[in-house]
């Protein structure tokens, strides 16, 4: 069974449609990633999924439930986490006692020791929750989202403001849960960090789902061209190179090519016989944020939905 | 995935018992962690009373059977102590908890919303009713004021008063749009109404000020609490008619609330 099912999605505000027949299934301790700028419809679908919002119409499972039928919710919130974004931790307390206080709300909750140790709080345990940096609010942001032991986490961009040892601490950590069977539904702005983790994405545009799939083939990544670039040293001309460019700066040389190996092999054999060094040389695809950017183009003029 | 197979319900009667008493325990905790807050709120009604005890406390108010002040004041103020927990604490309480998305965080997690209403509630009642007792003891032991005649009746008006003015409470932060008024807007119309109920100045009841005042919930407590105190005999202990006004407030705002109680910040 999967964690998360949604078939057909639908829901508008008034006139606005803000999701437009949209369907994914997410296995169960997948991560996956939703994207798009926003006003796509995001937010929606992931309130839907979390129980806040009711559908037009629709299925939706979350963990083989129904998040829209109102006796659900007390037992999906048992099992679901979610960390969102801007939501105040009450300061006077410490790192320790806001845990437990919320871990006493869960039938089945993780040990407070063991959370703190997972978000990297340790020394900060009994801390008072206004003294500590923003980034450290956040990693009690995403200690709360798992102190319940949640068979499923939603994250809403859970390394914005962290620092880059930070931000991989935290990668860490939603691997770790993956590994443990915990499915992750992650939004983020940060490509990168999509790439890292997400063994799925959906890319929603106005509503719709623009692009789906592994993030090394969403947008036929995976087939399209390859770059090629290196500098040629002093006193090399193009014209004695083996292939022919498809562009260059003073040395620097780019070629754009289908069949990269062929090229690649050519260069380089030309290279080892004459000894010429290909200083910087790079071999790379569109990046996922070159293949999100394009899909999510068109929206980009009119993306003051009315909601992210 | 056999792991996943909805029972739809795990909790008993007893573990949400358990939660309650969960959530009280953090709520008091986080009253009592703010010293001053705390301090000020219990620590208000009592300065109040020692200081128009020690001004003018042993006058007697002709008007209302040649009782003293502080014969006056000691109900007065627990009236006060009453409303100022339920009502002006509770209702800054709410809506600082709901603007800074305290609210909507605990909304994430099972804690299902009537325990959290009912926590709060148990809570508050705790502060109001330490207040009743600190104040029954001075105006005793520090005024010579005597219990109250009809302990029944005096147990009864603090149920009620507790209960309608955390209503209220509730009704008023659900109005109130943001932190930054939250304070003053309850303390101002809170203390004009005290003023104009009488808390202070005892008034005749004939007087155009008790009419105003009489449309108002907070001069109904006032007299209310005195009731179970009046030692004449032939007066009754239970005040219905003021018990009834403020039962019909207290149910006005429970509506209120519960149509206007929202979890999320207005930013949002």
């Amino acid at each position: 069974m999967s964690s998360l099912s949604v078939t057909s999605l639908n829901k508008s505000y008034g006139h606005v449609h803000a999701v437009v027949d949209v369907s994914f299934e997410v296995a169960r301790g997948d991560v996956f990633a939703l994207l798009g700028p926003n006003g796509a419809g995001k937010t929606t679908t992931i309130e839907i999924l979390e129980g806040f919002l009711k559908r037009d119409s629709g299925d939706v499972r979350v963990l083989g439930v129904d998040p829209g039928v109102h006796a659900n919710q007390r037992w999906l919130r048992s099992r679901v986490g979610v960390v969102l974004q801007e939501l105040a931790v009450e300061s006077f307390f410490t790192v320790r006692q806001v845990l437990e206080r919320n871990a006493g709300f869960y039938p089945e909750p993780r040990a407070v020791d063991e959370v703190i140790e997972l978000v990297g709080l340790r020394d900060k345990a009994d801390v008072k929750v206004k003294k500590l940096s923003g980034g450290q609010q956040r990693r009690l942001d995403i200690g709360l989202g798992i102190v319940g032991n949640p068979l499923l986490l939603f994250l809403d961009e859970p390394t914005t403001g962290l620092d880059p040892a930070a931000r991989r601490m935290t990668w860490e950590l939603i691997r770790t849960l993956s590994q443990q069977g915990t499915t992750v539904m992650l939004s983020s702005h940060y490509m990168d960090e999509v790439e890292a983790l997400a063994c799925h994405v959906v890319v929603l545009s106005k509503g719709r789902i623009a692009a789906s799939g592994t993030p090394s083939s969403l947008g036929g990544r995976d087939l399209g061209k390859v770059a090629i670039s290196f500098s040629i040293p002093p006193g090399i001309s193009v014209t004695d190179l083996p292939v022919a460019p498809s562009g260059c700066q003073g040395q620097r040389i780019e070629i754009s090519t289908d069949c990269e190996l062929e090229v690649l092999s050519r260069l380089t054999s030309w290279a080892l016989v004459k000894d010429i060094q290909l200083v910087g040389l790079s071999v790379t695809r569109q990046t996922l944020e070159d293949v999100y950017l394009g899909l999510t183009r068109e929206s980009l003029a009119s993306s003051d939905g009315p909601r992210s | 995935m056999s792991v996943i197979t909805p029972p739809r319900k795990d909790h008993t009667r007893t573990s949400d018992l358990r939660l309650v008493l969960h959530q009280v325990r953090y709520e008091q905790k986080a009253f009592w962690i703010n010293k001053v807050g705390a301090l000020f709120t219990i620590g208000f009604s009592v300065l109040f009373l020692v200081m128009l005890g020690a001004t003018n406390g042993k006058q007697t108010i002709s008007y209302l059977g040649n009782i003293t002040n502080d014969d006056y004041y000691v109900p007065g103020f627990i009236a006060y102590g009453i409303m100022s927990a339920c009502f002006s604490m509770l209702t800054v309480n709410i809506v600082v908890r709901r603007e800074t998305g305290l609210l909507k965080r605990l909304r994430l997690t099972p804690l299902p919303t009537w325990a959290l209403l009912v926590s709060i509630f148990i809570s508050t009642a705790i502060v109001a009713v330490a207040q009743v007792v600190v104040l029954l003891l001075i105006g005793r032991f520090g005024y010579a004021v005597p219990f109250p005649r009809e302990w029944l009746a005096f147990l009864f008006v603090i149920v009620v008063g507790i209960a309608s003015f955390t209503a209220m409470g509730m009704a008023i932060s659900s109005v109130i749009p943001n932190q930054e008024t939250a304070g003053p807007v309850t303390s101002v119309a809170f203390f004009v109404l005290l003023f104009l109920s009488g808390l202070w100045f005892p008034l005749q009841a004939s007087s155009g000020l008790a009419k105003f005042s009489n449309f108002f919930p907070v001069r109904h407590l006032l007299l209310a609490v005195r009731a179970p105190f009046e030692q004449q005999p032939g007066v009754s202990p239970w005040a219905w008619h003021d018990l009834g006004i403020v039962v019909a407030w207290g149910i006005v705002a429970a509506v209120v609330a519960m149509r206007r109680f929202r979890w999320s910040p207005h930013r949002n």
